[in-house]
């Protein structure tokens, strides 16, 4: 299971890399500050997708969920009230817009299904390194039980 | 160190420091290999220059005193001065209006000459708001109209790229307004032209709404857009906002320019448009010219904003 998560953050992480990347190359690397985000939102977009599927760390999904949140609050205020200087309408560019959000929003999804996943034996873990420590030493744990 | 569920070992901090390091790598070499592509990308389709290189400045306002900025005449040369040494003679520049700030002979006078001094074979002009005060543009017509068309409207190619210089100025109630006689020309005018050409237009109020209680949008834009719609690529340049910004609507993007004079507040930011006095040396980061140059077969027009700084 947990595999597979890491394979579908691999992939919705890669695809909005290179869809930010793809715009990038085809004209918005024109557009100041924009382009310079999405140079950054696509490598390291395209970074944390290898590195999730190589088995890194937990904090490397956080960082993916937070990268994919950043970029949707950004599409949100460029359809809105401007990023930048810079606003778009709708879905365009089109399809990249609607691939963008739907990978990010996948991101997002997946990074809530492995917290979710994960909550209930990180707390059976805590519970065991509680109980090897009572076992270990009696004493000191009856103390800090008391306070 | 390992008491606490929660504590990590050397070798753990060790672990996390290589994947977080491995992390930065990868992302500023992944950053690198798409800033190459991009580059390698235009190099393919750029020939030895660009087929269009012009520069844009807008909103010179020459005639203001103000804090906002006490000099508005040596900002204005400063902007020329950028201009001429783009390290290439533009094909031509475009003030998008308001050339002066009171419309007196005077004024148009002093930047009809100061513009004199540019470095390329074409000066173009549309007429802002403060270029026609009080005589619906005639005095502006008079130093600036020779060869435009109705109040002031023309249109031209070169390279293989249409230009189009819209006047929205002149018949204004809140918002800009192209009227019909203008909406007829334009029509007529890109009514020939294949859907591949390359459009530019130029007017001193944006055409797209960026901010209507302000009065910075034209009321029937909408109607000169559907004209242009057919179009692969229509690029949309405009003063009057005094801030540099960007909206794309489909093959249509449309870039605000900012003024060699003063700046004005962000859209919304207070209960009207008036100028902002910045912080000592801090002017001059707000003021800048812009730079156009369009390649065959690219799309998009790039841009680049230069400060006055």
């Amino acid at each position: 299971m947990t595999y597979l998560i890491r394979i579908f953050f691999a992939a919705t992480l890669a695809v909005s890399g290179l869809s930010h990347a793809y715009l990038y190359v085809h004209g918005y690397q024109h557009i100041p500050m924009i382009g310079s985000a999405f140079v950054t939102q696509a490598g390291t977009s395209l970074a944390l997708a290898v590195l999730i599927l190589a088995g890194g760390p937990g904090w490397l999904r956080w960082a993916a969920a937070v990268m994919s949140g950043g970029a949707l609050v950004a599409f949100a205020l460029s359809r809105t009230v401007g990023l930048f200087g810079f606003s778009e309408r709708g879905w365009q560019p089109s399809p990249h817009a609607v691939i963008s959000v739907a990978a990010e929003l996948l991101t997002v999804g997946l990074w809530l299904a492995w917290v979710m996943l994960n909550r209930q034996p990180l707390r059976r873990r805590n519970k065991n390194v509680t109980l090897r420590r009572r076992l270990a030493n009696p004493g000191a744990n009856e103390k800090s039980s008391v306070r | 160190m390992t008491d606490s569920p929660h504590s990590m070992s050397r070798r753990q901090v060790i672990r996390h420091g290589a994947w977080f390091g491995a992390a930065v790598g990868l992302a500023v070499a992944g950053g690198e290999v798409i800033s190459h592509a991009a580059g390698t990308a235009q190099a393919k389709q750029i020939p030895s220059r660009p087929t269009l290189r012009f520069a844009q400045v807008s909103d010179s306002h020459i005639g203001f005193t103000g804090k906002a900025n006490p000099d508005v005449v040596g900002s204005f040369s400063q902007a020329i001065g950028r201009i001429n040494n783009l390290g290439h003679a533009p094909d031509f520049v475009i003030h998008t209006g308001d050339l002066t700030h009171l419309a007196t002979p005077a004024q148009f006078d002093q930047v009809k000459q100061m513009m004199g001094a540019l470095h390329t074979p074409h000066v173009f002009t549309v007429p802002g708001e403060h270029d026609s005060i009080d005589d619906a543009g005639q005095k502006y017509l008079s130093a600036f109209g020779r060869g435009t068309r109705g109040d002031g409207w023309y249109s031209f190619d070169i390279a293989g790229v249409h230009v189009i210089a819209l006047v929205n100025t002149l018949n204004l109630k809140k918002l800009g307004h192209l009227g019909v006689e203008q909406l007829d020309f334009l029509a007529a005018d890109v009514a020939p032209l294949p859907s591949d050409t390359p459009v530019i237009v130029f007017s001193h109020i944006p055409l797209f709404a960026m901010y209507p209680d302000w009065g910075w949008a034209t009321d029937d834009a909408t109607q000169a857009l559907s004209y242009l719609r057919r179009f692969s690529s229509v690029t949309c340049l405009n003063g009057h906002v005094h801030q540099v910004f960007a909206k794309t609507e489909g093959n249509v993007t449309f870039y605000s320019g900012t003024t060699t004079a003063y700046p004005l507040p962000h859209p919304g930011d207070g209960p009207a448009p008036k100028p902002l006095t910045l912080p000592a040396g801090k002017l001059h980061d707000a003021l800048g010219i812009r730079e156009v140059s369009y390649v065959r077969g690219h799309q998009a027009l790039a841009l680049k904003e230069n400060t006055l700084q």
